[in-house]
């Protein structure tokens, strides 16, 4: 049995209830809580074992060792490198990767927003003084 | 113009609405007008420049031409003779021919097929819209736009003595206006933009204007004729949307129809019935 | 441009508002009624293959399950199921259920994402934005449980990344409910609207033997009656304890494929409420080194379109050595080039669409033997062959 119109009724009562498109800057919806957002990682747990910028299928994350007994390591984290697949918070052994379900909307205009360092405040201060002097190897030994 | 554009803006926000989403703001088609205006005009290679900057403006010029003799929002026509109803008619498939030859001009074959669809639409359409519009002008006994429309506003309202009629004068303007669901002539998926396909900047433009303003002029043609004549703005705008509704409503429902099912169903169906309406009025007029 | 007597050659090209990815077909047309097809592929080749071979196992993972985007689950799991044959591990059924389940939640993803369209392609776009409408309820349980809409990431080579809890099991439910009512006013409206079925009906026709004689895969050959389905001949991940019933259609045109794919949707419907109300226990993941033992493996899955085949082989590092995909579209395309004969141009895209072509995963070297000769192509053959083919 075949009609004319098949979605009639459908398409009528659209007429009276609301639209679904969300008006995104304005109205959102709640994240949900395992949403992969932007990575973030704790210093005081790690021990440098580079397991994560190993298993980094985009090479998005890089370990700079300061100090290794002591253990004082910066991590530069390439946030347009990154696909956000999760592989580095499962193969860290202790926990110190997790993606963030809130922060979301990475867009920006510039490069400098995206690479984004972590660790101590005095590690990166260090970190940038060396920078300023480019000529001393000794320390600053970058893996991968 | 102005009213073409804001009839072009309450169709697409009305199909969106059927299909459960938000349309376009207020201001899109204007925008989109003014956008296409400003953009360079491309003029492809191998196609006659004369016939291709002068086939818009004279499809445009016809639709705003014909314009004139139908009753805009309520007012009577700015000029009016006896038969006037014939010439309308007439320029308004100067319009279609316009965009068919536009298609043939090129020599891309997408313009071709889209050419060839459009004109091939055109025979199977204009002569149905024309027995059904002529329908009512038989019982009002002139050709003259402005007398029937003063007869439709004085008498019963047209569709319920004329059902069928009503029905063939929709379906003949939707095919007129290549709306879905009998848009084959411009079939988006299979031969981008059909007899369009070349024309960019102000050639669009003008087209687009002139299918806006046709679809206008038709809605006041059957509102005047089958709903019982327009006598002030008012009702000229309850009647004219009420019937977008209508229409936007057929828009949404249908899948796209196949050149060949569109003339294969119209010929035999639409003249058919028109004719048995004709006959209908012709012995209810004798007896 | 040619123009011989009466017949065109109308390409349906690379850049077209009707292929939603790049691929060019020739139709010669005479008037309305095409009389030969030709296609050519190639377009959107990205070499992945050759990357495989120089990154580890587990970056692998990830770009493996970037082929495609709407069938990347599946490449995933056939890529770590091979992977851990290979290592000789095997993995708990609590992850086998939990990869089948987003399996079938793909695959309704997927046919959702085809019934929209094909409307489209059929100038149908009420039913386009419905159906579209009705997929974000799937992609939203997939959000919730895996965090992403698309590129799910949920494998691990040995095992699943996350378990699923109980709120979650509630509103997939929930969602699969709101699902099956509307795939079932799908159903009507496919097989009941006038206008669609004038479309579809006894348009691309193809009868068992083509179907057989020319390799499809997937839902086209199953709307054509021929009985292939990888779930069901040689069980895979979860299947062998939630099994699956082929859905056939003896039909054989577009309107059959439609069928197809909707009865297809209350088959995942019934194995994703089977796998959330029961899930077996079992661990997440299993340690798996990461030099993997020599050693060849071949990996068959049924990904929406049809049957996906993985190739892996090892040489006991840390990378492979040679990793060969052969995707389903691939497969499915020699069946237009023989039925399209005889249609009308208007037919052409829903024909394309109807073997649900998915021109990202199809970019792969495809040689077609003669018989008994057997072709072995080195670096310079290859490089040869491709400067002569270009000249």
């Amino acid at each position: 049995m075949t009609t004319i119109g098949a979605m009639f009724g459908d398409v009528f009562k659209s007429l009276f209830k609301k639209p679904v498109t969300e008006k995104y800057p304005f109205e959102r919806k709640p994240d949900p809580e395992r949403l992969r957002g932007k990575l973030f990682w704790d210093a005081e747990k790690c021990t440098g074992c580079q397991l994560c910028v190993r298993d980094c299928p985009a090479n998005a994350l890089e370990l700079i060792v300061i100090d290794r007994a002591s253990k004082k390591f910066v991590m530069k984290y390439h946030a347009e490198r990154c696909t956000f697949c999760n592989q580095c918070v499962f193969s860290c052994k202790f926990g110190c990767l997790n993606l963030s379900h809130e922060d979301w909307e990475l867009a920006s205009l510039q490069q400098e927003p995206m690479t984004i360092s972590y660790g101590r405040e005095e590690d990166i201060k260090f970190l940038l003084e060396k920078a300023a002097q480019p000529d001393n190897p000794e320390t600053e030994k970058e893996c991968k | 113009m102005l009213l073409g554009m804001a009839y072009e803006f309450f169709d697409r926000k009305l199909v969106a609405r059927y299909q459960n989403r938000i349309g376009p703001r207020w201001f899109q088609p204007m925008a989109d007008m003014i956008k296409l205006l400003a953009k360079e005009e491309i003029i492809p290679d191998g196609v006659n420049k004369g016939l291709f900057i002068f086939l818009p403006i004279l499809g445009f010029a016809a639709a705003l031409t014909s314009a004139l003799y139908i009753p805009m929002l309520g007012f009577a026509p700015a000029f009016s003779f006896r038969g006037d109803l014939v010439v309308v008619v007439y320029m308004l498939s100067v319009m279609t021919i316009c965009l068919g030859l536009a298609g043939a001009n090129t020599v891309d074959r997408f313009s071709i097929i889209g050419a060839t669809r459009t004109l091939t639409q055109l025979f199977s359409y204009e002569a149905p819209f024309l027995l059904a519009l002529l329908a009512p002008a038989l019982a009002a006994g002139s050709w003259q736009i402005s007398e029937i429309n003063t007869y439709a506003h004085n008498n019963l309202w047209m569709i319920l003595t004329q059902p069928i009629g009503f029905l063939v004068a929709l379906i003949a303007l939707m095919g007129k206006l290549e709306l879905p669901p009998f848009d084959a002539p411009e079939a988006e998926t299979e031969i981008v933009s059909g007899a369009l396909t070349e024309y960019s900047g102000r050639g669009l433009a003008l087209f687009r204007l002139g299918k806006d303003v046709e679809l206008v002029i038709g809605l006041t043609l059957i509102a005047a004729f089958y709903l019982g004549g327009l006598a002030n703005p008012l009702d000229f705008i309850l009647k004219t949307l009420g019937l977008l509704l209508v229409v936007a409503l057929l828009q949404s429902l249908f899948a796209r129809l196949r050149i060949d099912q569109t003339v294969g169903m119209w010929w035999r169906v639409g003249a058919l019935l028109a004719l048995v309406q004709l006959l209908i009025i012709v012995i209810a007029r004798l007896l | 441009m040619q123009e011989s007597k009466e017949k065109f050659i109308v390409p349906i090209g690379p850049q077209h508002p009707a292929l939603k990815e790049p691929g060019h077909f020739e139709f010669t047309v005479d008037g309305e009624t095409v009389t030969s097809a030709t296609i050519r592929l190639g377009f959107v080749h990205r070499g992945i293959e050759k990357m495989a071979e120089s990154r580890t196992y587990i970056q692998n993972l990830y770009l493996f399950e970037r082929i495609c985007g709407i069938c990347s689950h599946v490449h995933a799991t056939a890529f770590a199921s091979g992977v851990e044959k290979l290592a000789g591990v095997t993995v708990s059924p609590r992850v086998k259920a939990i990869r089948t389940l987003f399996l079938e939640l793909e695959r309704i993803q997927s046919h959702l994402l085809w019934l929209g369209v094909a409307a489209h392609e059929g100038g149908f776009d009420t039913l386009f934005m419905y159906s579209w409408r009705d997929r974000e309820t799937v992609m939203d349980i997939h959000e919730t449980i895996s965090g992403n809409r698309v590129h799910h990431s949920v494998n691990l080579i040995g095992g699943v990344k996350f378990d699923i809890t109980p709120e979650q099991v509630k509103k997939s439910l929930k969602g699969l409910d709101f699902l099956e009512e509307r795939a079932k006013y799908y159903e009507k409206v496919v097989t009941t609207d006038e206008t669609f079925l004038g479309r579809t009906r006894n348009v691309g026709t193809m009868t068992k033997e083509q179907a057989t004689v020319l390799s499809a895969v997937g839902p086209t050959a199953r709307a054509s009656g021929v009985q292939r389905d990888v779930r069901v001949e040689s069980p895979y991940a979860g299947y062998p304890e939630y099994p699956v019933n082929i859905v056939l259609d003896e039909g054989g045109d577009l309107s059959a494929r439609f069928i197809v794919r909707i009865k297809e949707l209350y088959e995942c419907f019934r194995i994703c409420r089977e796998i959330l109300k029961n899930l077996p226990e079992g661990e997440l993941s299993v340690k798996v080194p990461r030099r993997i033992p020599a050693g060849e493996v071949v990996s068959r899955v049924e990904a929406p379109r049809g049957e996906l085949f993985y190739f892996i082989k090892s040489n006991g590092g840390e990378t492979p050595e040679r990793v060969k995909v052969r995707t389903p579209s691939l497969c499915n395309w020699s069946t237009i080039s023989s039925v399209a004969v005889g249609h009308k141009l208007a037919d052409m895209p829903m024909l394309l669409v109807g073997i649900d072509p998915c021109f990202s995963c199809n970019d792969r070297l495809v040689t077609v033997r003669q018989a008994n000769t057997s072709q072995t192509m080195y670096w310079e053959d290859l490089r040869k062959y491709g400067v002569e083919y270009y000249k």
